[in-house]
């Protein structure tokens, strides 16, 4: 983690001199839950609105990927930009059959182990709900998006998106949210911005929010 | 209550309560066992049906979980494949057999469905069993008539997309089957209370929910909400009462079989006491009644055996004691012939049998009197015994008795008089031979008096009184036996009556006393007054002494009347005394009287109490007195002169009294009878009483004329020398107020002086 830590540090930093270069800034985001402790897993993707930017190419790889731990999906919680091509590699020493009928990507991979599995596109925005036909306790959460800004809180609950100073639509997404949080409207400027968040979450098991169009 | 029914029915009320506490115990035992029988299978068949119920909702939900893993129905769920989705519903409800199957979306809407309770598009009724946990969720629920089982599970492809319930129809055919296993009516309530489902009758399952004490139920939730449907599983405590009704009714009847028979024991028992004790109540009765020769019929050994034994012992222990009493009471100790009582009522009871005719013979010793004074009372007793002896066997049907002192009473049948006559005179001749004491031979002569019954209305009383006044006709006329000849039923009736009223005259001082005066023949002066009796008879008036005296000397009744007028005429005299007049007064003595030993004691008793100066009294005896026993007259009549009193021979001249006792008789007096008074004028008469007044004078007696009744009788015995005389010529008898009255006025008209003291003076001039 140190070593990400500093990654995504450097990456930060790189991010202000380009947000800076052109117009670029950073939005800095905390979010909590109700009882005060640091929310994580949360999605945040903030929509360019009115066309006063373009959207761009997605500046995030092209690639994710969606490991199996211990029957366990990790990242629990992915969020992309649509077009990115996820690999599912199985950690585990049992295999694993991944499946997702989500309207934006069903697919459904063969029983596998190691890295056998193919590469899957999700081309589609939307929110994809993966699965393993074997372990129905093993769920996985992939949010596509059509827009590059976007980031997922960690452990702290923070998160950082670096953007070009204009106006947004910010949606929030997570799984245990009490009820899905609609849409706002943000402005982010030049000096960057911060979004202090807190949301009541369900407990886990309970019925999924969907994903703020 | 008889003794017999007593024991029966103690016992049998004893054997009743052993029986009903019996009959209470194991029926208290039966219902407990029901009861337990009951509950321990209700609790069999709730646990039962929890089973089944269980059986059904793993399969359920089993079949449930199976398909809603599925990856194939998986996809069509996520695919909307409506089609794929109700088949696969019935693929994997036909496996088990479930009437339902339901998809449901999430938001609660049915999306595909096997039964047309839940179409498509419609709301999910059961909305609640809808859960995102992964566990199958079942309950049992009633909708519209038909009552599932149902399990939800979730379908997750990986999330939540939609819920299959799987349900069984619980319906009549199930519930039978339930029924069958666990023997108990089932009925199934849904949540409201309404029943849905049962396998009872309306009736039956109304009584059930009512909570009617015939069925015992156990309400089983069907679902965690206690307010849910219900199982109500029941069973009629009539049906599981029944094999024990039939053990109750077997000792019921085994129960009466043994009252029966040990009331028929009991009874048989108790009649084995009772019986016997009846008897000896009989016997018991019989000796109260006086028969003490009844047998005692109990011959056993136990305590009745005793009692029976101890009542025999007391039975001749009582005829004993009895036998002394009657001996006692009935037997004359001296003689061991009856006494007066038994011969009375013997011979009253050979009357009332009235075959033939009875006699009574009255024999009297003579002269017994002089044998105890010559010889002692104990020679007295030997001649009484030896007649005892003699008159004890005196024929078959007659029997003897001793009736007092000297008197002995013989009794028999006999035809008529003439028998009667012989049979007293063989009396008579079987006591004549002489007794002989201590080798003396003592010459006893008897008396007999023989009275025969008439045709009916006699009495022993009667009988021996008549017999007795034939032994004192017998005697007057110096003959040894008489025969009463007077008739027994009408006069003597009569006669009877007449005794018993002379009887209560005397009780109710019915007699009166009358006084005749007697008077100086010189000069006409009163020198006392005789005596003479009236009877004021409360129907006939005043009655002369002719009406009644003889019958008392007949009757014995003399004695009583003597007394009578012996007790007034002192208390007479005593009073003129107190009142300062010594008037001196005669009173007759009849011989019965005289013969009797206690008459100058009588007299000496009266003088005493009463203060009276013996010589204002004056005894007057006939000459019928000396004939029986002279001598004892004489010793009488000693005594009598010793008291101080005088005495006087009446009716002088009538009787056939010997001269040479009159020589020795203690006697101052000496009354001509009115006999030759009257007949005065006949010159033979006049001799005579010439004689007797000359015959007084020799022996220093004075001389008293009854019945003058004129002047010149008075004169004619004036000059014959008579002393004193009385009749109507002086005065006629008069009541003691008249004589009072009368000797007042004499008195006055004589002279001043104590007349009375003159009369007793010239009355008495032996004694002054």
């Amino acid at each position: 983690m140190p070593r990400l830590a500093g990654r995504i540090a450097a990456s930060l930093m790189a991010a202000m001199c380009l947000a800076h270069a052109a117009g670029a800034a950073t939005l800095q985001v905390k979010a909590h839950d109700t009882t005060g402790a640091a929310l994580t897993d949360l999605v945040v993707v903030l929509d360019p609105v009115d066309g006063s930017h373009p959207r761009g190419a997605p500046h995030a790889a092209a690639h994710a990927t969606i490991d199996q731990v211990s029957r366990t999906f990790v990242p629990r919680v992915s969020v992309i930009q649509s077009g990115t091509v996820v690999q599912f590699p199985n950690s585990d020493r049992i295999r694993h059959q991944v499946y997702s009928f989500s309207p934006a990507k069903t697919f459904t991979l063969k029983l596998y182990a190691g890295k056998d599995a193919p590469p899957i596109a999700f081309e589609k925005a939307g929110l994809v709900v993966l699965g393993c036909n074997i372990h129905d306790t093993m769920i996985a959460y992939v949010a596509v998006v059509d827009t590059p800004y976007f980031a997922r809180t960690g452990a702290d609950g923070t998160a950082r998106i670096d953007a070009p100073a204009g106006r947004y639509r910010v949606r929030v997404w997570h799984p245990e949210l009490a009820s899905a949080v609609p849409a706002r409207s943000f402005v982010l400027d030049t000096a960057g911005g911060t979004l202090d968040l807190a949301y009541a979450l369900a407990p886990a098991g309970g019925a999924v929010p969907g994903f703020p169009e | 209550m008889q003794l017999r029914v007593r024991i029966a029915l103690t016992f049998s009320l004893l054997l009743v309560a052993v029986i009903a506490a019996t009959l209470v115990a194991v029926s208290a035992a039966n219902r407990s066992n029901a009861d337990r029988e009951v509950n321990r299978q209700l609790d069999l068949g709730a646990l039962v049906f929890g089973r089944a119920l269980e059986a059904n909702r793993r399969q359920l939900a089993q079949a449930a979980q199976v398909l809603a893993a599925d990856f194939g129905f998986r996809e069509a769920v996520a695919t909307h494949d409506a089609d794929t989705q109700e088949s696969a519903l019935e693929n994997h409800g036909a496996r088990i057999g479930a009437q339902l199957g339901v998809l449901v979306a999430p938001d609660g809407t049915v999306m595909a469905s096997t039964s047309s309770d839940a179409r498509p598009g419609t709301l999910f009724a059961y909305h609640s069993l809808l859960s995102s946990s992964t566990a199958p969720v079942s309950s049992v629920v009633a909708e519209r008539g038909h009552v599932y089982q149902l399990v939800v599970v979730p379908v997750r492809s990986p999330l939540l997309v939609a819920w299959v319930a799987m349900g069984f129809t619980l319906d009549e055919a199930a519930l039978k089957e339930l029924q069958s296993v666990t023997g108990l009516e089932v009925t199934l309530q849904s949540a409201g209370g309404v029943v849905a489902l049962s396998t009872l009758s309306v009736d039956a399952r109304n009584a059930v929910i009512a909570g009617s004490a015939d069925w015992v139920t156990r309400s089983v939730p069907l679902t965690a909400d206690v307010r849910g449907p219900r199982a109500l599983l029941s069973r009629s405590l009539k049906e599981a009462l029944a094999p024990f009704a039939t053990l109750t009714r077997v000792l019921v009847g085994i129960a009466i079989v043994a009252l029966l028979l040990s009331a028929a024991a009991v009874l048989l028992l108790a009649r084995q006491i009772a019986a016997p004790l009846q008897a000896l109540t009989r016997v018991i009765d019989r000796i109260r009644g006086g028969d003490y020769h009844a047998t005692v019929p109990v011959q056993r050994a136990d305590e009745i055996g005793a009692v029976a034994e101890g009542l025999r012992t007391m039975q001749d222990a009582v005829s004993a004691r009895d036998d002394a009493i009657r001996d006692l009471a009935y037997r004359d100790t001296l003689t061991g012939l009856r006494n007066r009582v038994a011969f009375t009522q013997d011979v009253d009871s050979r009357l009332a049998q009235a075959n033939g005719r009875i006699a009574v013979a009255l024999v009297n010793v003579d002269r017994f009197r002089r044998i105890n004074e010559a010889l002692g009372y104990a020679a007295g007793d030997a001649v009484l015994r030896a007649w005892g002896r003699r008159l004890a066997d005196v024929g078959e049907h007659a029997f003897a008795a001793r009736l007092a002192a000297d008197h002995f009473a013989v009794a028999t049948f006999v035809a008529d008089e003439p028998e009667a006559r012989a049979w007293g005179q063989a009396l008579h001749a079987l006591l004549s031979p002489g007794v002989t004491i201590d080798g003396q031979t003592i010459d006893v002569r008897a008396t007999v008096g023989v009275a025969l019954s008439g045709e009916s209305g006699t009495t022993a009383d009667l009988l021996l009184r008549c017999a007795d006044a034939a032994v004192e006709r017998a005697r007057r006329a110096k003959r040894e036996f008489a025969l009463y000849e007077g008739r027994l039923d009408d006069a003597n009736r009569a006669q009877l009556s007449l005794w018993g009223e002379l009887q209560r005259a005397i009780a109710r001082d019915e007699l009166r006393l009358f006084l005749q005066p007697k008077c100086r023949l010189t000069d006409g002066a009163p020198a006392g007054a005789e005596v003479l009796l009236r009877w004021q008879h409360p129907e006939r008036g005043l009655l002369a002494p002719v009406h009644f005296i003889p019958f008392a000397e007949q009757t014995g009744l003399i004695r009583n009347l003597t007394q009578w007028t012996l007790e007034h005429s002192v208390a007479l005299i005593a009073r003129w005394q107190r009142e300062g007049y010594r008037l001196p007064v005669s009173v007759n003595v009849s011989a019965l009287d005289l013969a009797r030993e206690d008459l100058p004691e009588r007299v000496k008793s009266l003088l005493d109490a009463s203060g009276l100066a013996p010589a204002l009294l004056t005894l007057e005896i006939t000459e019928s007195g000396f004939i029986d026993d002279p001598a004892h007259a004489l010793h009488v009549l000693d005594a009598l002169a010793a008291l101080g009193v005088g005495l006087s021979i009446d009716d002088f001249g009538t009787g056939y009294s010997s001269l040479g006792y009159l020589a020795r008789m203690p006697v101052q007096e000496l009354k001509i009878d009115r006999s030759f008074v009257v007949e005065l004028g006949r010159p033979d008469m006049a001799a005579v009483v010439r004689s007797a007044i000359q015959l007084a004078q020799r022996l220093e007696m004075r001389t008293v004329a009854e019945g003058i009744e004129d002047e010149a009788a008075a004169r004619t015995l004036r000059e014959l020398g008579c002393d004193y005389g009385q009749g109507w010529h002086y005065a006629k008898p008069m009541a003691v107020a008249d004589y009072e009255a009368w000797m007042k006025t004499r008195v006055v008209a004589l002279d001043a002086s104590n007349v009375p003291d003159n009369a007793i003076r010239e009355a008495r001039p032996a004694a002054v």
